[in-house]
């Protein structure tokens, strides 16, 4: 075999994070789930933004006042994002679960046996990614959203008007990029998917098991708000405001604190600090235990 | 050089690894030998940092593998040669191996070569037989052009072919004075192979010494004799203070003696021999023989199934 000009003694430092992020890199794009999910992110958000918009549009006439006085143009541009943040959940778990199911975790431990390391740069390899996608599906979805809108009867909101005087006056209200708190939710929609998708990474490495960790991703996202109901309204309430889902739809909203199918919401983002709480501890929880582990 | 010292791997009760101490020499292929169960892959795993042992420390040349600081640079593992993600090509696997510990790319491509699966190397993982996942794996643990190497049950799924290509492979890479530990159930593939030897029943060392002498210490050397009159010869045989048991076909099986002597005990007696046969026993046997004990054990109280 010929010898490799691969002394260690001669490449100074140590397999580390940026090391650790290049491979994962390398593997989270050389695994057809990976644009599979990505896809299912960008369709979901832009179709959903489309089909939800037409549909109000062409139902706004037969709508009960109350329909209408609930209707935010950017909530239901952002519609695709209820599919997606199982998707990101379903991404954020594979990049770890899938490893522990074929036993290739293993191959990644021992190039990297600091294995803070590998938690690290795969939460971020997979923040980064998502984040880039779901950004662009936020913004480009609000656009379809509008367009849809305002091809169907709608009247962009003029400056300084409210949305309540535009719907009372009996017009869809479209709005602008640049009205105010706009670009802020929009962001905030991706920054939840993709602080989800990080949460789930860390959930894989508590877990190891991809349908263990699947399932109580989506538990704790769609069933206990669910579940939630059964309870006396003293105990949900204080609750509810923490779970997940109701996060991110108080991350999506325009404006301050409003009371949503959901209940009260947190503010935007005292909200967003939350998932990004979360997301952390979650992570931590998983490191921690990961380092004490056999492989 | 890998050195293992009072190594040690509880499961709750059970103890999967007990006190193994034992030194991997540079520039051979050191055979790993047990029987399946023994602690063989709960050891590897423990070499190169994956389980932490209960007690006890093993190093590689004198430092713990996780203070490596380019560890496939310096170790490289074949332990399982599924565990790769089936969706993934063969060369995206081998990059992200490289990637990892900053392995030129170009050094892919070599490996793929060196086993032979260039042809392949675009092709999903998960269609791969298990003789091209063993070629796989072994092209993993050369990537980092490593002083040490450790494959567990390299031939599994091999063809005859295969096989021998890996024992030729094995023994080139030793002879680079590299540091070889393989690992396998199977006595024949060490005989073949290995020159030291490290065997291990129910977690415990029962040898560290070469396939020689492990051979020669543990057999009682053996001649098998034919002659015209096999009673009168075993009588002459007895009185000259050799060991006399009848074996298969009539014959007898002698102990005690060597064939030249037996030849003059024959001659003074006036038999004629037909047959006079040195038997040496197997490695396998001797195997058998040496780990039966561990193996009853085994079955009484059954220690963990060694995750393949």
């Amino acid at each position: 075999m010929t010898a490799l000009s691969l002394d260690p003694g001669t490449d100074h430092g140590r397999a580390g994070l940026t090391e650790a992020i290049r491979s994962e890199w390398a593997k989270l794009r050389s695994v057809r789930s990976t644009w599979i999910s990505l896809t299912i992110i960008v369709v979901a958000g832009l179709g959903f933004a489309a089909l939800f918009s037409a549909l109000i549009a062409s139902n706004w006439k037969h709508s009960s006042p109350l329909d209408r006085a609930q209707f935010d143009p950017v909530r239901i541009s952002q519609a695709g994002s209820f599919i997606s943040q199982i998707v990101v959940g379903v991404l954020g778990a594979l990049v770890v679960t899938s490893e522990y199911a074929n036993g290739s975790i293993r191959t990644t431990f021992a190039a990297l046996p600091r294995r803070t390391t590998v938690v690290a740069a795969k939460a971020i390899v997979t923040g980064v990614v998502l984040l880039i996608v779901t950004e662009l599906t936020a913004f480009a979805s609000f656009f379809v959203s509008q367009a849809v809108l305002l091809a169907s009867g709608g009247k962009q909101l003029p400056a300084g008007a409210t949305l309540m005087t535009q719907i009372k006056a009996g017009v869809i209200p479209v709005l602008s990029i640049t009205a105010s708190g706009v670009p802020m939710a929009l962001l905030r929609t991706g920054l939840y998917l993709t602080l989800m998708g990080v949460l789930a990474v860390g959930l894989g490495f508590l877990l190891r098991s991809t349908t263990a960790t699947i399932s109580l991703y989506v538990v704790f996202l769609l069933v206990i708000p669910i579940l939630i109901q059964l309870l006396p309204s003293s105990i949900r309430e204080p609750i509810q405001p923490y779970l997940p889902s109701n996060l991110g739809v108080a991350m999506e909203t325009v404006g301050s604190k409003q009371t949503d199918f959901a209940g009260v919401l947190l503010d935007a983002w005292p909200a967003t600090a939350v998932i990004v709480a979360y997301a952390a501890l979650v992570l931590a929880a998983g490191a921690t235990l990961l380092s004490r582990r056999d492989a | 050089m890998i050195t293992a010292r009072g190594l040690t791997k509880r499961y709750g009760s059970t103890v999967a690894v007990d006190d193994l101490s034992f030194d991997v020499q540079d520039g051979v292929v050191t055979g790993f030998l047990g029987p399946n169960g023994a602690g063989k892959s709960t050891t590897m795993r423990m070499i190169i940092g994956l389980d932490h042992p209960t007690d006890g420390t093993v190093a590689i040349d004198g430092t713990p593998y996780r203070d490596l600081r380019w560890p496939l640079r310096e170790v490289g593992a074949l332990l399982d040669a599924k565990a790769v993600h089936p969706g993934r090509s063969a060369r995206s696997h081998l990059r992200a191996i490289a990637l990892a510990n900053k392995i030129p790319l170009a050094r892919v491509d070599e490996v793929l070569d060196i086993v032979g699966l260039t042809a392949v190397a675009g092709r999903k993982v998960g269609k791969f037989s298990l003789g091209m996942s063993q070629r796989l794996g072994i092209a993993g643990a050369l990537l980092g052009d490593p002083k040490v190497l450790l494959f567990d049950e390299p031939v599994n799924g091999l063809d005859p072919e295969g096989i021998a290509w890996v024992r030729q492979l094995l023994k080139g890479l030793a002879a680079e004075g590299r540091t070889i530990f393989l690992s396998s159930h199977l006595m024949s593939e060490m005989a073949q192979t290995a020159t030291d030897l490290v065997v291990i029943g129910r977690g415990r060392l029962i040898a560290d010494t070469t396939v020689e002498d492990f051979v020669s210490s543990h057999t009682v050397p053996t001649v098998e004799v034919r002659s015209a009159d096999q009673v009168a010869l075993a009588d002459a045989l007895r009185a000259t203070g050799a060991e006399v048991a009848p074996a298969a076909d009539d014959a007898l099986s002698v102990t005690k003696v060597d064939a030249p002597r037996i030849g003059e005990v024959a001659l003074a007696a006036g038999i004629a021999l037909h047959e006079l046969t040195p038997v040496r026993a197997s490695l396998e046997e001797v195997f058998m023989e040496m780990t039966s004990d561990a193996q009853e054990y085994a079955t009484s109280a059954p220690i963990t199934e060694d995750p393949a």
